[in-house]
């Protein structure tokens, strides 16, 4: 246990004094700050003449919330490529630059195991993860009051989701980077987290809405969706297509199909077995690792 | 006495298809004693001590560090291990770097602030404040020795200590090996200095291509009348298949001769 937190302390210290991580987080802090206030203009244009967004008689309820829905939509995009950067950034040097340097063979030759080693090397780069991505939600809740507020549940659900996301992300390049180089390890990542994940998704939804009907490809999808990490999502993304959708009076149906649903309970469960079967695999890979 | 150290038979290799990097190696290390670890380059020495270490799992053979399995952490409570080339934590300062290691060790508030300033006085970075990214490979190599000391081992492994400290540096790592051995440590030497090793040795075993090829008290591997760098030498050659010989120069430097 002294062992781990040890461990946790000083890899907290490391990431601290890391500047590109610093220079991370004062783009993204800057970046979700002037797309606030882009965006509040824009929105100030677009409310004030709604003939020249789209058709003219829908109604104007109808059309702020599309456009809360955008900001939300563009805000959140935003904060999660900022969050999936510094996730990438933890995750690329918190066990890996140990293992590389050599600092791992001092380390380990001490009365310390490998478990509490994982553990503290975890919890390190999760509780930098959260206090990051909890600083950049709240200067983003903090852009949002620009739009006097009406957002909350929304708003909330969509910050935990983000942080939920960049949690996975950090932990697979954790895990990946103690069995290969950290760049090799981020690129993998984003293939498998992002590009072969993410069709799959896609393409379960299509399959779920109906959009896909053939059978063979309904059970292979939906076996293939229990296989891999999914992200967590909020109700904005959905709500902001069935938004557009309505003002554009058209069914939409196919195009809300490729949407996913908010997140639910089951979501959850699989995202907390996904964060655990990454943690195992971190474990793993830093016990059979030779130094 | 009971052996602080048991290796029996210990076999390594790196890869299924690789020669082996260390083949049937066996001895023992008791209290108080220094053993030296010599061979040249590649004959299996560092992979050796990081088994003792707990650092590499061998294929074969056995290894108990007091009397336990090396990765059980236990076992290691007793080591001072100084690692070749050694590293650490590169954004740390010399002093982070001890405490982060005292509190691997359980040391407790007390004897941190006791020894931590009086290890980092011996290695002569008390006045250190950069970071550890900006420490040369001597003052990394001084770290390492300080590190290895901190928690007052019963086993130090020192592998290559002073091959990048100055002769100063060199002259304090020989009288600390003496000390330690006084006080009953053992004493782990892994050094190309044979000079250095035979001054503080008291057994030696030269190994080549992951064999041991003698070894023995040092009266006995070093006879009357000869130095330690003859008996390696001459051993390591004749262990070495006929072949040009090691010390013949390229000819580009050889035609220089002639010009």
């Amino acid at each position: 246990m002294n062992g781990a937190l040890a461990v946790a302390r000083y890899t907290l210290i490391e990431l601290s004094r890391r500047r590109i991580l610093l220079v991370f987080v004062i783009i993204g802090a800057l970046g979700i700050l002037g797309l606030g206030v882009g965006l509040k203009v824009l929105y100030s244009v677009t409310s004030s003449s709604q003939g020249n967004f789209g058709p003219s008689n829908v109604d104007p309820a109808v059309f702020n919330r599309f456009l809360e829905l955008l900001f939300l939509t563009y805000i959140f995009g935003a904060l999660g490529i900022f969050g999936l950067l510094v996730a990438y950034g933890i995750g690329m040097t918190a066990i890996y630059h140990d293992l590389d340097s050599g600092a791992a063979v001092s380390i380990f030759a001490k009365p310390v195991s490998r478990l509490a080693f994982t553990a503290g090397k975890i919890g390190a780069a999760v509780a930098a993860l959260l206090v990051i991505m909890g600083l950049l939600g709240i200067e983003t809740r903090i852009v949002m009051f620009l739009f006097g507020g009406g957002l909350e549940t929304t708003l909330t659900s969509a910050v935990l989701a983000v942080i939920g996301n960049t949690v996975v992300i950090m932990l697979l390049v954790l895990a990946l980077s103690t069995w290969m180089n950290n760049i090799v390890a981020a690129i993998v990542a984003f293939i498998y987290y992002n590009v072969i994940s993410g069709v799959i998704v896609f393409v379960h939804n299509l399959v779920e809405n109906g959009v896909i009907g053939n059978a063979f490809f309904k059970v292979a999808f939906n076996i293939l969706y229990w296989l891999v990490p999914h992200e967590l999502v909020s109700s904005a993304s959905g709500d902001l297509v069935r938004a557009q959708v309505t003002i554009q009076s058209s069914s939409g149906s196919t195009a809300v199909a490729g949407v996913p649903a908010a997140s639910g309970p089951v979501d959850i469960a699989w995202w907390a077995f996904v964060v655990c079967v990454f943690c195992g695999l971190v474990y793993y890979s830093v016990r059979r690792r030779q130094v | 006495m009971a052996a602080v150290v048991s290796v029996k038979d210990l076999r390594k290799r790196y890869r299924s298809s690789d020669p082996w990097a260390v083949d049937g190696v066996t001895f023992e290390l008791e209290p108080g004693h220094a053993f030296g670890l010599l061979g040249p380059n590649g004959a299996g020495k560092s992979t050796v001590v990081k088994m003792i270490a707990g650092l590499l799992r061998p294929n074969g053979g056995t290894v108990t560090l007091f009397g336990l399995d090396p990765g059980n952490p236990a076992a290691r409570a007793g080591l001072g291990f100084s690692p070749e080339d050694p590293d650490f934590p590169k954004f740390l300062r010399a002093a982070e770097v001890l405490d982060y290691f005292a509190s691997l060790l359980g040391l407790d508030e007390i004897d941190r602030k006791r020894r931590i300033p009086e290890t980092l006085a011996f290695a002569g970075l008390d006045q250190e404040r950069r970071q550890i990214r900006q420490f040369s490979k001597g003052m990394k190599q001084r770290l390492g020795i300080a590190q290895a000391i901190l928690g007052r081992p019963k086993l130090l492994i020192l592998d290559e200590p002073t091959a990048d400290l100055d002769p100063l540096g060199r002259r304090d790592v020989r009288a600390l090996i003496d000390r330690l051995k006084e006080s009953g440590v053992a004493i782990l030497l892994n050094s190309h200095l044979l000079s250095e090793v035979e001054l503080v040795c008291d057994t030696v075993a030269i190994m080549a291509k992951g064999r041991v090829l003698k070894e023995g008290a040092m009266k006995e591997v070093v006879p009357e009348g000869r130095n330690l760098e003859d008996v390696f030498v001459e051993l390591v050659q004749a262990s070495s298949p006929p072949g040009p010989p090691r010390d013949q120069l390229p000819s580009f430097i050889s035609d220089q001769d002639r010009q």
